[in-house]
């Protein structure tokens, strides 16, 4: 009786379906590529990368609440990566490698509140303009791209501090610094979004954004802090970039853009904003991280893999209508018997 | 003066005035801009561009976005030379086969776009990311990145012709090459069906508001299909003007440059909710990216800040747009409280 209850428990999730392909991707992928997919140094390797591609998922879910998009966030990453190993040049007259805990701490507080600078615009065109986001994040990103281009003269600056890539590549107890990262992250996040009063009035101004005005939301401030929050995970997704490439350069992960819209509607979010929970973005994007990896691992041409993403946003969408004609037809099939009772 | 500023606050105008000032400036810094060889190089350089501008601006006008159109573009662009160099397709090729082949392709593709977004209702850019990919990738996984290097002869006066031909000092012709006079040929055909035909109205009645253009009873399917196969097919033309320009096929060479086309789109006054939007608008906007990157190259400026200056114009003509919208409404709103006071008064 008891594991029948778990068993329904379970099933009731509302990430059920996305477990299950986790799952079946999981295994599809271990039967393509034999046992090295399942060994522990392949696991661990997942580990490390996953957190990029799941920050970003992260901080485009959060742009998508109120049906915006956020394409720029993966320039100002890139663009951040840039400030900070500027900023440390300047602070070591130019050996960035030497830079010690105290100087490399005031480059993140500089470049995050560079970051969310770049949200403030983002938000504040968005929601007091009423400008389409998909406009003023394509416009910012252009603009984050040619000034990282213009700094770094499209070269690739590298050898950062070794107490700036520990965010990376570094390891607390044998588990990946960037996972422990991840983890506090979407803790605070899943915190913000589900447990606060910002939080709820973030989603009824996705879902409602007059009815959130008449209930005395202040949209305007709702969806600008919305996109700060949003940018700051371009911070977060940076730090871990720079530990793992030990360098910035100003396209590093141009198509990880695709990749966190991908997860982020994998995961669940509706497009149109007011949806979206941040458990199913997670495991959307291990999913992802999964594919990718075992796509790596088959030494697929690069631009199969690209395809392959596109293929499966179709895929998914084909599914998702399948899913929803069957439990349409069910719900049919339970509502018949009640109404011929009450004839 | 009032007349001057309502004039202004047309976008053509607007974006008119400020290419003028802008050559202005650019003319007393490089006297050499504002010549007839620089000028119709200008034009030559932003044809394709502004080719493609045309596709986005459908699909702009009626509420959708796509990306896709560059791999729709590289895909025909690809495709069509090289079912013309080694099938038998070949034997019986000219330029107006050409042509065919590649409005075929790219309408196909562009017909697949339309099916999935009408199919799902999901936000066009979702969809047209993915198929981007989808397209771009199998291609260039097919092709294996091989460049072709020797296009079919007939295709080139595409580029080489010109109209109003003159010779430099040096002793090199210049003129309108053809692919610009295909883009405005194209340009206008495209606007008199967009202005004049009831399907071309249909189009910005679905971007002003489709629900009541679907209860009207234009037929949101038809539409859907006919936009974006209409870009796709407006993309493969636009790719045969660019392998005759560039003279060869290479695999990656359109893709990444859409947001630039749509930048020029917005930029030329079209509405990215749908409804509104010129082909002459969007030809202005497309020049003045053209001229901006031309005097940048002229000035001796760092190719770099190309981009710096893309998005600057992008931002700022976003935020142009949005205050001018709000005037507008504005002003509607005050019409109607003036005449609600004249009943009153009467």
């Amino acid at each position: 009786m008891k594991s029948n209850n778990v068993l329904l428990r379970i099933k009731k999730n509302e990430h059920f379906s996305l477990y299950v392909t986790l799952i079946i991707v999981y295994l599809l992928m271990g039967i393509l590529n034999g046992s090295r997919f399942f060994s522990f140094r392949n696991l661990t390797a997942m580990m490390y990368q996953m957190p990029m591609i799941g920050l970003l998922a992260i901080g485009m879910l959060i742009s998508e609440l109120t049906g915006g998009i956020n394409l720029s966030l993966v320039s100002l990453a890139n663009f951040n990566g840039v400030l900070i190993y500027e900023l440390l040049k300047a602070f070591t007259q130019g050996n960035v490698g030497s830079a010690h805990g105290g100087q490399v701490f005031i480059a993140l507080v500089v470049s995050c509140i560079a970051c969310m600078v770049v949200g403030l615009l983002n938000g504040a065109l968005t929601a007091m303009l009423q400008i389409p986001a998909l406009l003023v994040t394509l416009g910012t990103m252009t603009l984050l791209q040619g000034l990282s281009l213009v700094i770094t003269k499209g070269y690739t600056l590298s050898g950062f501090p070794d107490n700036l890539t520990f965010f990376g590549t570094g390891t607390v107890l044998g588990i990946p610094m960037s996972l422990i990262l991840f983890v506090v992250i979407v803790f605070i996040t899943h915190i913000i979004l589900d447990r606060t009063v910002y939080g709820k009035q973030l989603y009824m101004t996705g879902a409602n954004p007059v009815a959130a005005r008449y209930s005395n939301v202040n949209t305007v401030k709702v969806v600008v802090i919305e996109y700060v929050l949003s940018a700051l995970f371009s911070f977060f997704a940076s730090m871990v970039m720079i530990g793992q490439m030990n360098s910035v350069k100003a396209n590093y992960y141009e198509s990880y853009v695709l990749i966190a819209v991908l997860a982020s509607f994998l995961g669940g979010v509706n497009p149109n904003g007011g949806f979206g929970k941040i458990g199913g973005t997670v495991i959307a994007a291990i999913i992802l991280q999964v594919i990718n990896t075992g796509l790596n691992l088959l030494r697929l041409d690069p631009f199969m893999v690209t395809a392959m993403w596109g293929a499966i946003i179709i895929l998914v969408s084909f599914g998702r209508e399948f899913a929803e004609k069957i439990k349409k037809s069910l719900e049919r099939r339970k509502a018949r018997p009640q109404l011929e009772g009450a004839e | 003066m009032k007349k001057v500023l309502d004039i202004l606050k047309k976008r053509e105008a607007l974006l008119g005035v400020i290419i003028i000032l802008f050559s202005l400036f650019v003319t007393i810094r490089v006297p050499q801009f504002l010549t007839y060889e620089n000028l119709s190089n200008v034009l030559k350089s932003c044809s394709v561009t502004g080719i493609f501008a045309l596709g986005v601006l459908v699909v702009t006008i009626s509420g959708g976005f796509d990306v896709s159109f560059t791999a729709i573009a590289q895909v025909s662009e690809y495709l069509a030379i090289w079912l013309l160099i080694n099938t038998f397709i070949g034997r019986i090729g000219n330029l107006f086969v050409a042509f065919v082949l590649v409005i075929l392709i790219g309408g196909a593709l562009g017909l697949f776009n339309g099916f999935l977004i009408d199919h799902f209702k999901l936000p066009a850019i979702i969809i047209t990311i993915s198929t981007q990919n989808l397209f771009y990738g199998i291609m260039y996984v097919v092709c294996h990145g091989r460049l072709i290097y020797t296009i079919p002869k007939y295709i080139w006066p595409l580029s080489d012709k010109k109209i109003f031909e003159a010779v430099s000092a040096n002793g090199a012709t210049y003129g309108i090459s053809m692919v610009t006079v295909l883009w405005i040929v194209m340009a206008i055909l495209l606007a008199v069906v967009l202005k004049k035909t009831v399907i071309g109205r249909s189009v910005y009645w679905i971007g002003g508001n489709a629900l009541a253009a679907e209860r009207v009873g234009i037929n949101m399917r038809k539409m859907a299909l006919f936009v974006y196969g209409l870009t796709g097919a407006i993309a493969g033309v636009g790719s045969l003007a660019h392998v005759a320009i560039v003279q060869t096929v290479i695999p990656n060479s359109i893709v990444g440059t859409e947001m630039s086309v749509i930048a020029a789109v917005v930029l030329g006054g079209a509405s990215i909710t749908g409804g509104k939007g010129s082909v002459f608008g969007s030809f202005l906007g497309v020049l003045l990216f053209a001229i901006v990157n031309n005097s940048l190259t002229l000035l001796q400026i760092s190719s770099y800040w190309y981009n710096v200056f893309t998005g600057a114009i992008i931002v700022l003509s976003i935020i142009l747009n949005a205050v001018q919208e709000r005037q507008q409404k504005k002003r509607i709103i005050r019409v109607k409280v003036d005449e609600n006071l004249e009943g009153v008064a009467v």
